[in-house]
């Protein structure tokens, strides 16, 4: 086990390593420059020269990656910017908590209605119910999330009137974003629970459970669930990684001030620190989601044993 | 094994479960609050003599910086605008008048300018505002270690340029503090408007005793020190800042608002369902919805003092003719654009120079220049084939109309591909790409025909006028005319106002003479405002200004 989890974090480290270095490549192969403001205001060539050397862009790009890879090592990304009174470690500290907290909420009511929802469409197996689950599942995960935080905040918060449209303040400014952000990952995770629920419902082992005079709660929490789980938990890394580091879409419709606007506003504005330090923090944080995922399998089915590789 | 398993799960299921209720119990309360909150809102409508004013409004995002030569945008200057004051302010007809300067002499050359500080000007500390204050804070804004992109505004300044560009040194600037009231700026040439020009942010003091001990002094709220209307109370990043009366500021009577609430909403329908849901007093207004809106009772309209143009590239063929250029500029209609494409209320455009700018005559200086391009099919047609003989084509090489992708600009693009065939007979072929890259290209003079926009950055008509001489990093169409050139240099070194303005008219005629551009529309500023909202102003150049702002 502590072999494995060497292994895999030197793996981790070299995979960080290729992807800082593509993104590097390819950033600067964009062209543009971070000075090219929005409102294209005056520029003069001195002003640009004093900009340039003020953030090191005046460098070959060479010495430019060297100070990149530096800037990974220590984890410290320096000053933004198009911010130029915080760092990118500061913005990523102000806005992966609140990516964070909205990530959690989503997921967690994603877990237990998406669950709820394939369980109960597995058990009745083409009747009304299981049509219905269906249904919201296919529209859960046919609707973009930016049309249905639209349709949410014009229904409740202007016409209702029973929540407020946007910001992160109190906990009702939280459940729209919230609704909003899990309905897709809900939707994914019905379907899969329930076919594999399903499809772990005719095996030898269920019909054992049963015929012992197990009661049917607990044959299908204990026996069937168990397992149908597996496909949900092997999703679920991913899934985390991307909800957890924040949406773009979503934080820009509810104006709430998470870290998800920097993936593109940085790529748009050429903010080259933040768009390292947010890929570097992306996927370092992908790995980990996928590394516990592993380890979680071997807890979930003891058949799987994550430190038996000697097969390869 | 399995028993402990199960334990686990139910452990999880349950904590989940617990999670939920809470955060829905939560939600209820919050709900409750919130319907609490709107109902004191109304009350305090209702009553408000005794209650706070407070102005509830949108910055659409976080400010890049309160330093002042940092926050080069409307997002940084439109609230700085409101804590700190220059030696003037704009005033609600955008002329400038006295501010932290309560008079100030003119030397004869119109070199040198001595300010006079008033003695009740304070920091929201306390102390003093003084003539150091200034001194620190426009070598600030100079000082290449800086690196302001706003540094260029300080060039009139003498040795403004040269300490910019590394050249001179920070005493060698043209400001110097006399005493403790009294600042004295040398200027390079007479710059007629420089008193517009110092109501700029770039030219807010600084307090420099607060500057020296604290770098950082504007980066958080309790730190910063306000010499404006009103001061920093909190500054939350990323997710609001609340203003409140600045008691220091000598006009403190002025100031009818306590408090002014700043969302950073970047979605134009979340701010306008917010403005709904009266969350906020103002908002712009959703495109898609401008048809329905703009006919509203509730619409604050001010121009802004800027242009939406065509740059032909006169380096890249066909537009290496003059005659080929104005056919392309001829069988443009700006009637019909502003009208039937943008529907913005804009004002279409048939010179450079935005309206609003009046000579020593009184007159508005886009009335007096009139108009220098109409619309006209037939002469359009007529200059093509003239052009084309001239330049021996049977057929026009090929042109590539570009700009970047923005669902307004590729609207106003089919237009004129529509107009090139209906009226020329001409095919050509759009092209859209990403704004940086786009603006890039441009620079690089890598379009052949583009998309353009400028927006003035101080009020003067010199400034329009400014970016076309040779070589300006605003020209990007290859166009150089010595002719045009003497006369923008002409226009700076005048002290004559009359004679100042007389060499502007003539560059902007020879500007269309020679049709290197050609204009589609004015800026403006159209936004929703709260029928008990008043006196908020949106200067053509310049920033929001709440000082006068109240609310009922």
């Amino acid at each position: 086990m502590f072999k494995y989890i060497i292994k895999r974090f030197f793996m981790a480290i070299l995979t960080i390593w290729i992807i800082a270095t593509l993104t590097f490549i390819l950033m600067m192969s964009i062209p543009g420059s971070p000075f090219n403001d929005v409102s294209d205001k005056t520029s003069n060539e001195a002003v640009q020269e004093n900009l340039e050397a003020h953030f090191n862009l005046d460098q070959p790009p060479v010495i430019q990656y060297v100070y990149y890879l530096k800037s990974i090592a220590t984890f410290d990304f320096g000053p933004s910017i198009k911010k130029p009174n915080d760092t990118v470690n500061e913005l990523l500290g102000r806005g992966f908590p609140i990516s964070f907290e909205l990530g959690i909420l989503s997921i967690i009511v994603a877990l237990i209605s998406g669950i709820a929802l394939g369980v109960l469409a597995a058990l009745k197996h083409n009747k009304i119910i299981d049509y219905m689950a269906m249904t919201i599942a296919v529209l859960g995960i046919s609707i973009p999330n930016f049309v249905l935080a639209t349709l949410l905040i014009q229904q409740l918060a202007v016409n209702l009137n029973i929540l407020p449209v946007a910001t992160w303040k109190s906990p009702a400014h939280m459940v729209l974003p919230t609704i909003a952000l899990a309905t897709g990952p809900m939707a994914i995770i019905a379907r899969l629970t329930r076919s594999s629920m399903l499809e772990v419902l005719t095996q030898d082992y269920i019909k054992m459970a049963r015929a012992k005079g197990l009661s049917p709660y607990k044959v299908i929490i204990k026996h069937a669930l168990k397992n149908a789980l597996m496909p949900v938990v092997t999703i679920l890394g991913t899934l985390l990684a991307g909800v957890l580091t924040g949406t773009f879409v979503i934080e820009k419709i509810f104006a709430i001030p998470g870290m998800g606007q920097y993936f593109v506003q940085s790529i748009n504005e050429r903010d080259y620190p933040v768009i390292m330090g947010t890929t570097v923090f992306y996927s370092a944080f992908l790995i980990l989601m996928l590394f516990l995922v592993d380890i979680t399998y071997g807890i979930l089915d003891p058949r799987i044993k994550i430190h038996d590789e000697k097969g390869d | 094994m399995n028993r402990k398993w199960l334990l686990s799960l139910l452990t999880v299921l349950l904590t989940l479960l617990l999670v939920a209720c809470t955060t829905s119990t939560g939600d209820e309360e919050g709900t409750n609050d919130d319907d609490n909150n709107t109902e004191e809102n109304e009350n305090n409508t209702d009553e408000n003599n005794d209650e706070k004013k407070i102005l509830y409004l949108n910055n659409d995002s976080e400010p890049t910086s309160f330093d002042p030569p940092i926050g080069f945008n409307a997002v940084s200057w439109n609230a700085l605008n409101n804590l700190l004051e220059g030696l003037t302010r704009l005033d609600q007809s955008h002329e400038p008048q006295p501010a932290m300067a309560e008079d100030w002499d003119v030397s004869e050359d119109g070199l040198e300018y001595t300010f006079y500080l008033r003695e009740d000007a304070n920091w929201s500390n306390g102390d003093p505002v003084t003539a150091q204050d200034f001194v620190y804070a426009w070598q600030h804004l100079l000082d290449p270690e800086t690196a302001s992109s706003a540094a260029f505004l300080g060039y009139f300044i003498e040795n403004g340029e040269a300490y910019n560009a590394g050249e001179a040194d920070a005493d060698d600037v043209g400001v110097e503090a006399v005493d403790d009231k009294t600042f004295k700026v040398t200027l390079e040439t007479p710059t007629g408007f420089f008193l517009d020009l110092v109501s700029n942010p770039a030219f807010f003091p600084v307090n420099h005793q607060v500057a020296e001990e604290n770098p950082e002094w504007h980066a958080e709220a309790d730190t910063f020190v306000a010499n404006g209307p009103f001061q920093l109370k909190e500054w939350n990043h990323d997710q609001d800042m609340v203003f409140e009366k600045n008691p220091e500021y000598w006009d403190a009577d002025t100031v009818q608002l306590d408090e002014i609430h700043w969302a950073m909403v970047n979605d134009t329908n979340t701010e306008y369902q917010m403005y709904q849901n009266e969350e906020l007093d103002t908002s712009s207004i959703p495109s898609d919805l401008a048809d329905e809106l703009l006919d509203g009772d509730d619409v604050a309209y001010e121009e802004q003092a800027g242009v939406h143009f065509y740059r032909f590239n006169v380096t890249e063929e066909p537009f290496q003719n003059k005659k080929i250029r104005k056919a392309f500029a001829l069988a443009v209609n700006q009637k019909e654009i502003v009208d039937y494409i943008t529907k913005n209320l804009e004002k279409p455009a048939h010179g450079f120079v935005s309206y609003g700018f009046t000579d020593p005559n009184g007159e508005d200086f886009r009335d007096a220049n009139g108009d220098l391009i109409q619309t006209d099919t037939e002469q359009a047609k007529q200059l093509l084939e003239e052009g084309m003989a001239e330049e021996g084509y049977d057929e026009l090489p090929e042109i590539t109309l570009s700009y970047n992708t923005d669902d307004t600009n590729k609207a106003v693009a089919e237009y004129l591909q529509q107009v090139y065939i209906d009226v020329l007979d001409v095919e050509v072929t759009l092209e859209n790409t990403e704004w940086n890259v786009f603006l890039q290209d441009q620079k690089d003079l890598k379009h052949q025909f583009s998309r353009s926009s400028f927006l003035a950055d101080y009020a003067d008509p010199y400034n329009f006028l400014e970016s076309f001489v040779t070589d300006s990093s605003m020209n990007r169409t290859g166009w150089s005319n010595e002719e045009y050139d003497q006369l923008i240099e002409n226009a700076r070194n005048e002290t004559n106002e009359e004679q100042r303005f007389e060499y502007l008219y003539e560059a902007e005629k020879l500007l269309f003479e020679e049709m290197p551009l050609f204009p589609i529309h004015f800026y403006n500023q159209v936004n929703l405002e709260n029928s008990s909202v008043s006196g908020i102003v949106r200067h053509p150049v310049g920033y929001l200004e709440l000082k006068w702002a109240d609310k009922n």
